[in-house]
């Protein structure tokens, strides 16, 4: 029992040293994904059809396939790819941790495009025109009326969004990144303990999760100018309807 | 005149095929074989259905001079070993290196086949000068003589900080654990497919496997950059050869097997097989292993 | 190019037949796991709903925890765990060791697992969707609890939760890649083993993500027409 004990707690030490590298994808596929996601919703209500259309392949292509699949075909496949192989760019593309934040960026993007486009389309049209009465044209108005309206509306899924992201970041371990999971992998190969290994894993990630959950639903009571703050328990992650 | 040379024909090969074995007074018997059919040059299914491949080629021999009726099935090397013990299989023929963890589960016939295992690099890396690469390092040498021990500590410094990339649960497991692991990084991947790719990457420097797997590899088109260094690593924790599973109460079976091996051994047939799949001689030494035989005792 | 339509044809040496096969392999299990979280998904809807306080509570961690832990965590957990644990309980109670399950059912487990516990929120919020003053209406009516699931929750549900369901469906076929890492030859094991094998990732991984586009593009096709179908009565 004891040693059961010591190995529970020597694991957990091992599994606890990857989380940074688990935090590293999830931040930087995070940030640029949600940047990447604004452009395309941008584009999503273009005059012209192009950038529409390139919206529209983005998601189809990105929420058609898996991300593993994505992943592997950066990973391995571009390897191959004799430019990128022999240009400036393998410094980047040889890095299994930069393929994975590549991939998650392209595929979570088109989600949270989704999930942006719907807000836009729910923003009041009144408080617009009111926008425009008052003489806000361009930027003044996306600032002051639509961003503020929008990211209310919007943060519940894209709450959702990042706890799926935070469960994605896992399919790192599929090429050789030591994240939880890969390092969960590792010390199984040696010990062969597979339920201790994978408990402690799993409940890293739901530590991970019900951190986050707890701060975003903490924002969302904060942006909620309708309601006065009641103490809510976190909300579970629900999967919201993509379309 | 002609039925009587026909006759006589057969009546050789027949005497031929037998090898002088006592397989003749056998009764016949039906073994089903297990095998993975995903091992090329092992065992290789082809896409409709028929497995090709050094063991079965090897197996229809044995089986005939063994008087077996031999049924091959493929199935994933995961559940074999339990296959094997649930009686639904009798036989494991799956390029099976008899190492000391094995035998602690499995019996073993002799040896049919005795590989190394061996170092890939890229051509254009600085591993690609090596040392050593006439060397085979027997682990098992008791006493360990001076040069493989001078041997062993110059891999060690000239791996070192490198990244060696291996498929996970390997049989290389053990040795790179013992002897390099506190001076590499080792990565693993879940197939060889995916170590193949990184290896023809550039993403690590080097593999260690079987050179009957690493041999074709070469030999493929597109690994023109890859190049074979180093010394080759026998026995110890690599085990001394490939052998068939068994159950360990199924002595008489062993005993036809070895037999069979024994003659295919003696009259060149695992060498005619082994340069036909592997372009190298695979041919073990059988008095070396006497400890692979069936039914001795586990150490 | 010829090098690649030879790779990619029935002959000899052509993936295509095994690529194919993998697809089919792909639908099967992701059907069998969307089978599955149903049949779980229901239960843990009726729980939550309708259970005792420790069923409820379970239900809700349940739904917590396989909705915050990594599908690919899950996956593996079963895979590897599940042998030695079968292997212990027989042990432990001196039965005779069955033989492991094949990847086809652990896979499709795990996956339906978690699939249940998306499951498990649809229809919670679908029976949640149908007017209170239906049930009471019901009651008054003297319709017991089945009279009640069958004549007024079945048929509304269905038609709500149908589009939910649709991309739970979709989310099946894509977790239904990541049971490649247990060696079953769908799709995407399939794409990887023929990328390992013939050094051509860039085309392989290409295809699948091709036949994938078609698969998703098939299915959420069915069921934008089975929700027409189902909404035919609907006015307005």
């Amino acid at each position: 029992m004891e040693e059961h004990l010591t190995f529970i707690g020597s694991v957990t030490a091992q599994l606890v040293r990857a989380v940074p590298v688990t935090l590293l994808i999830l931040a930087v596929s995070g940030v640029c994904a949600t940047v990447l996601a604004t452009g395309l919703t941008a584009m999503s209500v273009a005059r012209s059809p192009l950038p529409r259309l390139i919206q529209r392949t983005w998601t189809f292509l990105f929420r058609g396939t898996p991300l593993i699949l994505q992943i592997f075909m950066i990973y391995y496949g571009f390897a191959m790819v004799p430019w990128i192989r022999h240009g400036i760019l393998w410094a980047a593309f040889r890095d299994p941790v930069f393929c994975t934040c590549l991939a998650m960026t392209c595929c979570c993007s088109a989600y949270i495009a989704e999930i942006f486009r719907g807000a836009l389309a729910a923003v009041p049209r009144g408080e617009i025109e009111a926008g425009r009465a008052c003489g806000m044209t361009g930027f003044m108005l996306l600032r002051r009326v639509i961003a503020p309206s929008l990211i209310r509306i919007a943060l519940p899924s894209y709450s959702n969004e990042i706890i799926m992201m935070t469960k994605s970041t896992s399919l790192a371990s599929t090429i050789t990144v030591l994240d939880i999971t890969g390092v969960a992998q590792q010390v199984i190969a040696h010990s062969y303990r597979t339920l201790d290994v994978f408990c402690a894993a799993a409940a890293l990630y739901l530590l991970i999760n019900a951190t986050l959950s707890t701060l975003l639903t903490a924002l969302e009571r904060r942006l909620d100018v309708d309601r006065a703050p009641t103490p809510l328990a976190p909300i579970p992650p629900t999967l919201e309807p993509l379309s | 005149m002609s039925k009587t040379l026909r006759g006589a024909v057969l009546g050789l090969a027949v005497l031929l095929s037998l090898g002088g074995a006592r397989a003749a007074d056998l009764p016949p018997r039906t073994v089903v074989i297990g095998t993975e059919g995903a091992f090329p040059p092992w065992n290789i299914t082809r896409p409709d259905g028929t497995l090709i491949g050094f063991e079965p080629d090897l197996l229809q021999i044995l089986c005939q001079r063994a008087n077996l009726r031999c049924q091959l099935v493929a199935q994933d090397w995961d559940g074999m070993i339990g296959a094997l013990q649930a009686h639904k299989i009798d036989v494991i023929a799956d390029a099976l290196q008899i190492t000391p963890a094995r035998k602690a589960v499995l019996a073993f016939s002799l040896p049919y086949a005795v590989t190394t295992g061996v170092f890939v690099t890229q051509k254009d890396s600085p591993l690609a000068r090596m040392a050593n690469r006439d060397l085979v390092l027997d682990l098992d040498a008791n006493p360990t003589p001076e040069h493989q021990t001078q041997a062993l500590a110059a891999l060690r410094e000239e791996l070192r900080g490198k990244t060696l990339g291996v498929a996970i649960s390997s049989t290389y497991d053990g040795f790179l654990d013992k002897y390099l692991a506190d001076v590499i990084t080792v990565k693993s991947y879940r197939t060889m497919g995916e170590r193949d790719l990184d290896l023809l990457s550039g993403r690590i420097d080097l593999t260690l496997d079987d050179t009957t797997y690493l041999r074709p590899l070469l030999a493929a088109p597109d690994a023109q950059d890859l190049v074979l260094v180093g010394p080759e690593l026998i026995g110890g924790e690599l085990g001394a050869g490939e052998g068939f599973g068994l159950r360990k109460d199924d002595t008489a079976l062993a005993e036809r097997l070895n037999a069979a091996i024994r003659s295919a051994v003696e009259d060149g047939t695992v060498r005619r097989l082994s340069l036909k799949w592997f372009k190298a001689d695979a041919t073990p030494t059988l008095d070396a292993h006497p400890g692979a035989a069936a039914g001795s005792p586990q150490p | 190019m010829m090098d690649d339509l030879t790779l990619l044809g029935f002959g000899p040496d052509g993936w295509a037949p095994l690529l194919l096969k993998g697809c089919l392999l792909t639908l099967a299990v992701s059907a069998t796991s969307m089978a599955i979280g149903t049949v779980l998904g229901v239960l843990l809807a009726w729980a939550r709903l309708k259970g005792p306080r420790w069923l409820r509570r379970t239900a809700l961690v349940y739904g917590v925890v396989l909705r915050g832990v990594p599908e690919l965590l899950v996956i593996l957990l079963l895979y590897f765990g599940l042998p030695s644990l079968i292997l212990s309980l027989s042990e432990t109670f001196g039965w005779e060791a069955p033989g492991l399950p094949p990847p086809f059912l652990i896979g499709s487990v795990s996956v339906g697992l978690v699939s249940a516990a998306y499951q498990a929120e649809i229809f919670r919020g679908g029976v949640g969707a149908i007017p209170r003053g239906q049930f009471e209406a019901a009651r008054a009516m003297g319709f017991g609890d089945l009279m009640c699931f069958h004549r007024i929750v079945l048929p509304q549900v269905t038609r709500i939760v149908l589009p939910a369901l649709g991309n739970v469906w979709q989310f099946n076929l894509k977790d239904s890649a990541l049971i490649a890492v247990t060696g079953l030859s769908e799709l995407m094991r399939t794409s990887l083993v023929a990328a390992g094998s013939t050094r051509h990732p860039f085309l392989f991984f290409g295809v699948a993500m091709a036949l994938y586009l078609v698969l998703t593009t098939l299915s959420s096709t069915a069921f934008h027409y089975g929700g027409r179908y189902s909404n035919r009565w609907d006015r307005g």
